[in-house]
């Protein structure tokens, strides 16, 4: 709206009166330095403020009904846990085979009633394809499977029949375990899902079919639950695939490996589906080396770019943790952000702020400790980079891209897990909680949909809506297109006023095209800004090309990469060199910042998190920049502190310096290395994470245009009126 | 006239990379199934189902599938049927339009230089040379057909397996028809885009006012002005050249051909029946002619379908009371026909510019309307560049079309893939497109009008 009002800007002397929107906008427009100024003050202040507007979290959904029944989860489960347990660390130091467990599980799932199958997957590399940003997950199907037949995993699932269902919609639970290298953990956490299965297995109230996934995570769990996803969702039918070779190396071992599991009956290499799942959940036990004074369960729920589980079955699990089991629910945190001495800083600020505004007015509710506001903020700080990676935090991402709300428990015990007492006391809580929670999902009529599903979480039990944290964004990008249309209508008022001169009989002809050349000029600034975005764009696609190479070290690749996106660049000013002389600094920033403008908030919608962050790093890219040369001719006071800004933003706006800061804050500075932006970019790609794409489409041309301007030949046009 | 430089090297460029693109992603480029690119009036997996009903002889219009003209059945329902090994699966068909619009690029450009010649004439008639000079850097012809290749609507319409092409094809022959007053070739044009998309029926009041009053020129009260001052002036230099100009613009200004109009009638009334005569050999066995028109246009007029699509017209109607429903399809749809009278009135003079109007509008408040139609008019305006030289907010459209061709996509993920969204995400962009729409058609004919009054100044001064 603002860039629509700018380029209406009234024409003084033939329109005195117009519209109240146009001389709203003007007045903006006309005042766009003040108001780009306090927009990004108060964009920061109000970024910073997220963890003070946090709210706590509630149930939304009145349907799940958290902890209304009693838990039925009792100890003679835990005596089965405890029994599964050490059947499976018999099996386990014997180490015959990888499919030991799954066979031991696979009798059990039979012995208590229940369907099993065995699902076999092989694991597929992480390839770079351009296209597979865009395409949705149904065409994924077709996978490399000419990836040897010998490598594969296999996933063991039981299924239970619900006695009120109809079978159109499933509950998931997930256990991953290592089937090579079964620790007591993972041992532990079988047993438990084996107990909590075999118990569901005897309900009456169940209405949603329970599946029991035991992921085999030899090739990491994320690939294991994937592939089973993706084989849940997409029926391969067999007549299909013969053409592709796969068929047989699939029948075969599939084959071979039921004679070796020695399980007899119909059907165990039979995909078997049990409806559209309502959620999951992801839980494992986790022996912790600090002990502490409680059991404790960490909460992971990002999933690829961004997307995070409803909130209502956050809250359902924190509600029952803490509230039924007395666990202490802990989720992911900065732990830099938290002895960072600025940060308490802030937080003594406005714990003084918040007692001053209870002083004035009691009803204000503002008070904010400062301990709590650190924590917040470490815990919100760590919410944003998981976000705004792009990768997901554990293997409930993959249930997303199927829009099924899942997240991963972490349950710990408090005490050493070879304590007999301990571990019943561990096994019972960790039980009745995620009964209760599959209680409380089996209670859903539809699926989630009540709670929020665009929010950050300060806490485990505060959030901060989507309505909240896009103030502070907003905010920060409200000046770009003002400063936009400032640009680009003092421009045109240049025009206007040439065309004022020229307006006399005698030259009409030069009038017009000045006029024209006035109107359209932009088409120039357009042109210089759409040859840059397309060298970004195959600069991100050079690494498709790389990849076919046979070269090795992450620290070649990245400097051939460069090397090449180098070269490029410079071909394309050759070529296109001429052109970008002819139009005026101040149109080819208006057209940069129309970009970015568009970019980030096309990228706002899409993620979030690194729209924030990017927007952070640009806007004041945007709004400082200046040919250098033109910086040079203010005084010496504000000339050095524009130069030291530009360049400072400069130097930190290039996505590799800003990522290894980002890196540097959130890790450890020492062990960043150049290859390491390689092996960052691969893990971005091969997630499919918009970061990537965010990064060299928008950053990066955005950043190299910066460059342009401030090394701009000529001084703009502004100076000459 | 100078031309742009490497017309036929651009032109043959757009063509090579629409052939790359089609023979590069064989299988990953999904747009036929995009609600922006195929509407279920233009969609071809439609048409190759109907095509498909037919060869099994029962109606191709059973099962709400297929809502397209018979004739398009027997045109491409063939090749919808041919697939090629790693091809895409429509790849004759796409080829076909690759063709398609290349013609339809080589008749805006014979259009535009048609447009130039007559602005040259008239200049040259109200004596304001200069201009011509100062103008005639850019070719709108070259222009307008490079604006329409190029254009990466187009191409996704191209590419995405959808009839807009042979649609937009038969509007811009109409036009061409009535520009080079052919009358045979624009009613040709005109009954078949009718008959593909009913929404060029109202291109008629352009087609008429070009065959009758000509091309676009300039107000005809400016050459009645000048006739007067060169009748007052010829008394006294006696000149040979102006006295001829002055029956030139006698000639030009006050004759209403009726002859040509007479002669379009008549032609209508024979590709009218042709086109009747054909379909209902086409349906002979299967339905007949009431349900095609059943089919076609009261689908288009009742707005059956309410998938999503980038109008506005699918929310508004899920939402509205079924018993307000006919009143509110009157309203929506007299819109268009409201705006018919007042800006023929207006803008008579120029009337392939009021058929830029008349397309852009319509493309607006149409029922199921696609990218393929914003294409259409945004290759039309480009044949006006010169006169919309000092238009407003171009920076803005720009931007605006640019960001809202990106956003929709997104929003639509955002609400059918990941369902973090809703309806409403989708519908925004869809009111943005039509704001910006508005904005587009509001600018371009004040700006239009702009340009008269300042040729009215020069030619008072």
């Amino acid at each position: 709206m603002a860039a629509e009002a700018g380029d209406g800007k009234p024409q003084p002397g033939r329109r005195p009166r117009s519209r109240l929107i146009v001389r709203l906008g003007a007045l903006l427009v006309a005042h766009s330095v003040l108001v780009s100024v306090v927009c990004c003050i108060a964009g920061s202040i109000a970024f910073l403020l997220l963890p003070v507007l946090a709210k706590n979290t509630y149930v939304s959904e009145n349907a799940l009904m958290p902890g209304s029944a009693n838990p039925m989860f009792s100890s003679h489960d835990v005596v089965e846990a405890n029994r599964f347990l050490k059947e499976i660390l018999d099996r386990g130091s014997a180490k015959v085979t990888g499919t030991e467990i799954a066979k031991l599980i696979g009798q059990h799932v039979v012995d208590v009633g229940a369907e099993l199958y065995y699902h076999k997957f092989h694991p597929h590399g992480n390839q770079f394809h351009p296209l597979h940003f865009f395409s949705s997950i149904t065409n994924t199907m077709e996978m490399q499977y000419n990836s040897s037949c010998t490598l594969f995993g296999l996933n063991s699932v039981g299924i239970i029949r619900a006695p009120r269902g109809d079978g159109k919609e499933a509950i998931v639970l997930v256990t991953p375990y290592n089937s090579q290298n079964i620790g007591q953990s993972e041992a532990l956490s079988l047993g438990l899902a084996f107990s909590i299965f075999s118990l569901l297995s005897r309900v009456t109230w169940l209405a949603k079919d329970i599946v029991w996934l035991a992921a085999d995570s030899r090739y990491g769990e994320y690939t294991a639950v994937d592939s089973w996803l993706k084989d849940y969702h997409n029926p391969l039918f067999l007549s299909n695939s013969g053409k592709i070779g796969t068929g047989v190396c699939f029948e075969e071992n599939i084959l071979h490996l039921l004679d070796q599991l020695k399980v007899k009956g119909p059907g165990y290499n039979i995909f078997k589906r049990a409806g559209t799942m309502a959620a999951a959940l992801v839980f494992k036990v986790i022996e912790k080396k600090e002990k502490e004074e409680r059991d404790s369960l960490t909460i992971y729920a990002e999933a690829s770019n961004g997307q995070m589980p409803n909130l209502d079955l956050i809250n359902i699990v924190h509600y029952l943790a803490v509230h039924r089991q007395g666990l202490r629910v802990k989720i992911g945190s900065m732990h830099s952000l938290l002895k960072a001495a600025w940060l308490k800083f802030v937080g003594e600020m406005l714990q003084l702020f918040g007692k001053l505004t209870k002083h004035l007015n009691p009803k204000w509710k503002f008070d904010i400790t400062s301990a709590e506001y650190v924590e917040g903020t470490a815990t919100l700080a760590s919410s944003i980079y998981y976000q705004a990676l792009g990768v997901p935090t554990g293997s409930h991402g993959a249930f997303r891209d199927y829009q099924v709300d899942a997240i991963t428990l972490e349950l710990s015990p408090r005490f050493s897990l070879n304590n007999e007492n301990n571990r019943s006391a561990f096994l019972l809580r960790g039980g009745r909680l995620i009964e209760g929670v599959i209680r409380s999902v089996n209670n859903l009529l539809e699926k989630f949909h009540q709670s929020f599903f665009l929010y950050f979480l300060t806490a485990p039990h505060k959030f901060v809506s989507v309505g909240v944290y896009m103030i502070p964004f907003a905010l920060l990008l409200a000046p770009l297109p003002i400063v936009s249309a400032a640009l680009f209508s003092g421009n045109d008022n240049l025009g206007v006023s040439t065309e004022k001169v020229n307006q006399e009989p005698g030259c009409i002809g030069s009038s017009d095209t000045e006029l024209r050349s006035g109107s359209w000029k932009w088409l120039q600034a357009a042109k210089v800004v759409f040859m840059i975005h397309l060298w970004a764009i195959i600069v991100s696609l050079l690494p498709y090309v790389l990849s076919q190479f046979p070269l090795t070290t992450p620290i070649t690749l990245l400097l051939v990469w460069a090397a090449l996106s180098i070269c490029i660049l410079l071909i394309f000013y050759l070529i296109f060199g001429a052109c970008s002389t002819h139009c005026g600094w101040e149109l080819l920033k208006s057209v940069m910042i129309a970009a970015a403008s568009t970019g980030l908030s096309l990228m706002s919608v899409i993620n979030f998190s690194t729209a924030q962050i990017g927007a952070m790093l640009i806007v004041p890219m945007c709004l400082l920049v200046q040919p250098l040369r033109k910086q040079m001719q203010a005084g010496v006071c504000r000339k050095a502190v524009l130069v030291i800004c530009n360049l400072t933003i400069a130097v930190v706006g290039f996505p590799p310096v800003a990522l290894l800061i980002a890196k540097g804050v959130c890790e450890d500075f020492g062990k960043a290395g150049v290859g390491a932006f390689w092996e960052l970019a691969q893990l971005l790609w091969s997630w499919n994470s918009a970061t990537y794409l965010y990064l060299l489409w928008i950053h990066l041309p955005c950043w190299v245009l910066c460059l342009h301007i401030l090394l701009y030949p000529c001084i703009g046009r502004s100076s000459k009126a | 006239m100078a031309g742009i430089r490497g017309y036929w090297t651009l032109a043959a460029a757009a063509i090579a990379f629409r052939l790359l693109l089609l023979l590069c992603f064989p299988k990953d480029l999904h747009l036929g199934s995009r609600p922006e690119v195929a509407t279920p009036l233009t969609s071809l997996r439609r048409l190759a189902e109907g095509y498909w009903l037919k060869q099994a002889s029962m109606s191709p219009y059973s099962g709400s599938m297929y809502h397209g003209s018979p004739l398009l059945l027997s045109f491409l329902g063939q090749l919808t049927i041919r697939r090629v090994e790693g091809r895409p699966p429509h790849f004759y068909c796409s080829l076909m339009f690759v063709v398609v619009d290349f013609i339809t690029a080589i008749l805006i450009r014979a259009t535009g230089q048609k447009l130039l010649l007559s602005r040259h004439k008239s200049f040259q008639v109200l004596n304001l040379s200069k201009l011509v000079e100062a103008s005639g850097t850019v070719n709108p012809g070259d222009f307008a057909s490079l604006v329409y290749l190029w254009n990466p609507l187009t191409i996704v319409t191209c590419m995405g397996s959808s009839t807009s092409p042979v649609d937009n094809l038969m509007v811009v022959m109409a036009i061409y028809g009535a520009c080079s007053r052919i009358a045979p070739l624009a009613a040709f044009g005109w009954v078949f885009a009718t008959h593909l998309s009913l929404y060029p029926i109202i291109l008629i009041v352009p087609v008429i006012l070009l065959l009758g009053y000509g091309l676009d020129a300039p107000p005809s009260k400016l050459f009645l002005h000048k006739t007067s001052d060169a009748s007052s002036s010829g008394a006294l230099n006696q000149s040979p050249d102006k006295s001829g100009a002055s029956k030139l613009t006698d000639n030009t200004i006050h004759t209403f051909s009726w002859v040509q109009v007479l002669h379009f009638v008549l032609w209508v009334f024979i590709w009218l029946c042709y086109v009747l005569l054909l379909s209902s050999i086409s349906l002979e066995d299967v339905g007949g002619l009431s349900e095609m028109f059943r089919k076609t246009y009261g689908f288009i007029l009742t707005v059956e379908d309410l998938s999503p699509n980038i109008g506005v017209l699918w929310y508004f109607f899920a939402e509205v009371f079924d018993f307000f429903r006919n009143f509110f399809l009157i309203v929506f749809h007299v819109n268009i026909l409201f705006m018919i009278l007042p800006l023929a009135i207006r803008l008579k003079h120029r009337s392939c510019f009021l058929a830029f109007v008349y397309i852009a509008i319509s493309s607006m408040l149409k029922s199921y309307p696609s990218v393929g139609d914003s294409a259409l008019y945004l290759g039309l305006l480009a044949l006006f560049c010169n006169e919309l030289a000092d238009m407003h907010f171009s920076f803005f459209l720009f931007c605006g079309y640019i960001g809202v061709s990106l956003l929709s996509p997104v929003m639509h993920n955002l609400w059918i893939w990941r369902g973090t969204g809703n309806a409403n995400f989708y519908f925004a962009t869809g009111l943005a497109y039509a704001c910006l729409q508005t904005v587009l058609v509001v600018e371009s004919v004040s700006s239009m009008l702009k340009h008269d009054r300042m040729l009215r100044k020069l030619v008072k001064a």
